[in-house]
This record gives C-alpha cells, sequence and structure tokens, in this order.
C-alpha cells in the first residue's frame, strides 16, 4: 500500500518540476501565476497523500493554509496590476 | 523507498534557490521564488516541522505573494510611462552588470563552500539524545499546553518570541518613517466589480475562522500566534485590495492599539509576574495556560494588524508617484 502513496507523491513532484517550464516561458505575469495556483494545487495534493502515508492528520492544516491563501495571490494580481490604465497583466 | 520522494524535493529546492538567485527577468525570479516556498513547506513536512512548514505556506505563498507582485509592478518596465527612464537605468544595469560579475560570482562559489563546510559539521556533529527534546518533555507539563513547539515558544524561551512581534513592528516602524503616515490615510474608492466583492465577502469568514482555529489548535498540535496572524492579516489584504483600507476606516488611535497590543501586553505580563516575584515571563503553572492563549491571540491580533499596515504602506506609497504622472 505504501509504495502506491510513493509513487503518486513522486508524480505530482515531477509535474511540479514539468510545469516550472510555463513559469520559465510564460509570456505573461498571468501566465506564470497560473502556474504558481497550479503548484499549490498540486502541492496540496502531495500533502494530503503524504497525511495518509505519514498517518499525521496536521498536514491537512497545512493543505488548508495553501488553500485559503491561494486566493490573495489571484486577487493582488487582479486588482495590483489593474490601477495602470488600460493594460491587461 | 521514501527516500525517493526527499531526493527529488531536495534536488527541486536547491534547484528552485539557485533558479530564484539567477534566472534573467525579474518575473521569473518572482514566481520561481514562490515555487520555492512550496518545495521548502514539503520539505518541513519530510521534516516532521510541521509548524514551520504552516509558517512557510502562510508566509511564502501568502503575504510574500503580494508583497512581490506589488513590487513586480513598480520594476516592471512595461507599467512604467517614463519609457527613456527605465532604458537610461537598464543601461547603467548592464553596464554594471559586465563590470562587476566577477565578484558576486567569487562571493557566491565562497559562501556555497562555507555553507557546504557548516553543514557537514553539523550533520557530524548531531548530539545524542536528541538535543533539548527530552528536557522540553519533561517540563511540559508545567507549561500549560500540550504542543512542545509551543511550549517553547511562549513559555520557556518566551523573550524571543516577544521580541519576534517587536521586530515585526519595528519593520512596520521603519517603513512609516520613510512612507510617511499620510499617504497610507488616503480613502480609497470601493470596488464596483460584483465578483471581486463576493470572492472578498466569502473568504474573509473563512480566514478569520481558520487563523482562529490555527490559533486554539496551537495549544495541542502544530499551530500558533504567527500563523493565525498571517492568516488574519490576508483579511486585511484583501479588504485593501477591495478598495476599503482598514486602518483608514478605524480611528487612528485604535489602529495604533491594534499595532502595538501584542507587544505591549506581553510586556506588561512580563512586568507584573516580575513583580509578584518571579522572573521575566514565568507564568505560575496553574494560569499558565490561559495567559499563553491570552497572550497568543494578542499577539495574533497585532501581528494581523502590522502585516496588513506595511502592505497597505508599501501599494499606497506606489500609488502617488503614478497619480502626478498621470495628471502632468
Amino acid at each position: 500500500m505504501d509504495i502506491i502513496f510513493i509513487i503518486v507523491v513522486v508524480f505530482l513532484l515531477l509535474n511540479i518540476a514539468l510545469g516550472l517550464f510555463r513559469v520559465w516561458r510564460g509570456p505573461t505575469v498571468a501566465d506564470r501565476l497560473l502556474t504558481t495556483q497550479l503548484f499549490g494545487t498540486t502541492g496540496m495534493a502531495i500533502l494530503l497523500v503524504l497525511a495518509g502515508y505519514l498517518k499525521d492528520l496536521n498536514l491537512l492544516n497545512v493543505a488548508i493554509t495553501f488553500n485559503v491563501l491561494a486566493i490573495l495571490l489571484v486577487i493582488g494580481l487582479v486588482q495590483v496590476w489593474k490601477k495602470k490604465k488600460g493594460e491587461s497583466p | 523507498m521514501s527516500v525517493l520522494i526527499d531526493i527529488i524535493l531536495a534536488i527541486l529546492a536547491i534547484y528552485l534557490a539557485f533558479q530564484s538567485l539567477l534566472a534573467k527577468r525579474l518575473t521569473q525570479t518572482v514566481f520561481i521564488f514562490f515555487a520555492f516556498g512550496l518545495a521548502l513547506a514539503l520539505a518541513w513536512v519530510r521534516l516532521g516541522a510541521i509548524d514551520v512548514a504552516i509558517t512557510e505556506a502562510a508566509i511564502a505563498a501568502g503575504f510574500m505573494g503580494v508583497l512581490f507582485l506589488d513590487a513586480l509592478r513598480d520594476f516592471s518596465p512595461r507599467t512604467s510611462n517614463n519609457q527613456e527612464k527605465t532604458e537610461a537605468a537598464k543601461d547603467i544595469f548592464s553596464k554594471k552588470n559586465t563590470k562587476s560579475l566577477l565578484l558576486p560570482r567569487v562571493a557566491l562559489v565562497l559562501g556555497l563552500v562555507l555553507f557546504l563546510l557548516i553543514s557537514l559539521e553539523a550533520i557530524w556533529n548531531i548530539p545524542d539524545g536528541g538535543g533539548l527534546t527530552v528536557s522540553v518533555e519533561t517540563m511540559l507539563p508545567e507549561s500549560g499546553v500540550e504542543h512542545p513547539v509551543t511550549a517553547v515558544l511562549l513559555n520557556f524561551r518566551a523573550y524571543d518570541t516577544w521580541l519576534e512581534i517587536g521586530v515585526i513592528l519595528l519593520g512596520l516602524l521603519a517603513i512609516f518613517a520613510t512612507g510617511g503616515i499620510k499617504l497610507y490615510l488616503k480613502p480609497d474608492v470601493p470596488a464596483q466589480d460584483i465578483l471581486l466583492r463576493q470572492v472578498i465577502l466569502f473568504f474573509t469568514p473563512i480566514l478569520f475562522l481558520f487563523g482562529a482555529f490555527l490559533l486554539y489548535i496551537g495549544k495541542s498540535g502544530p499551530g500558533g500566534a504567527f500563523q493565525a496572524g498571517v492568516l488574519w492579516a490576508a483579511i486585511g489584504i484583501l479588504l485593501h485590495l477591495g478598495g476599503k483600507p482598514v486602518f483608514s476606516m478605524i480611528p487612528r488611535w485604535l489602529g495604533q492599539l491594534l499595532l502595538t497590543l501584542g507587544l505591549g501586553f506581553f510586556l506588561l505580563l512580563g512586568f507584573i509576574l516580575m513583580a509578584g516575584g518571579a522572573t521575566l515571563f514565568e507564568y505560575p503553572p496553574a494560569y499558565a495556560g490561559v495567559l499563553i492563549l491570552i497572550v497568543e491571540t494578542l499577539a495574533a491580533i497585532s501581528i494581523a494588524a502590522a502585516l496588513t499596515a506595511i502592505f497597505a504602506n508599501l501599494n499606497q506609497m506606489q500609488e502617488k508617484p503614478n497619480d502626478i504622472e498621470s495628471t502632468t
């Protein structure tokens, strides 16, 4: 059973590594921000799987922290970059 | 087998750390830094330090993220109206860059070698019996809480924590000193966008509740004042971004009270305890649990207020040049 957890975590970690490509290329800030949102989601998934693997429910708190604070970045991007006239982020 | 996870995580964290320093474009470095924060949080989880992982998640993914986005807009050449100025700045930067590239490289390599030597030394000399873990465990019943990390932070080493709250306040004071308080009291227009309003209204109670939960769970598990403070600060930042700057809506004395509450009460408590014959921050074991909860709550409120004020200040400071540009 443990081997499945490990395979899933490794797969998700490799997903993050692959997502770095978009951070590297992504022409606009919005592209890169979406990638970090993807990282956040993937990181949460890793934390949830690890919580099952390590049998430690405190990891769920870390996952929720990531989750509720992810909105801050999105709103931050929309509001901070919108204030300049007529430019998309 | 789980060593595979650790190896990938270690490679990822080190690679991201390097790239966040060395990437050519500013936007790349900022977003790679977010990814680095995530990798670091996962690494802390693998090391069994859940408290640090929560703090890392809250600070790196939330607070630093917004600050960096804000700074990024400031430095972005596209958003600057003064094209010549940025080009001139670019020229200076590139000239400087080619000249003095050798020195940073040498410094980087030297620092790395030193760091590797120190970490080798640290790995070599791991103390037997896990350092101070045993002595903390034996004193845990007297601390008033069940979680060893909280016991150390708020009882055994309360002095450190008190000064840490002071450091945040000091940072804010520095920003006040350079930015001026007038700008930050400038009223803003509430957001008209219905989606934005709904998202902010939806997330405000969730952030507050989860922050309070983390604060309370700090007694018996990973969590505590700093994590709760960041989550509550997220409310203030969201409201600020939605056009309702908290600090311009409450009276000024109330804002100052909120900012200094944690530090002040901590200090007052320490002095009262000293007047009662104990040393600084030596809680009587019978009341330790209640006192720690009160101190943590007030500290979380102060941290939240300070982080909100830091963001509000930095965000408003750059408003001013833009306003001047648009009017002239």
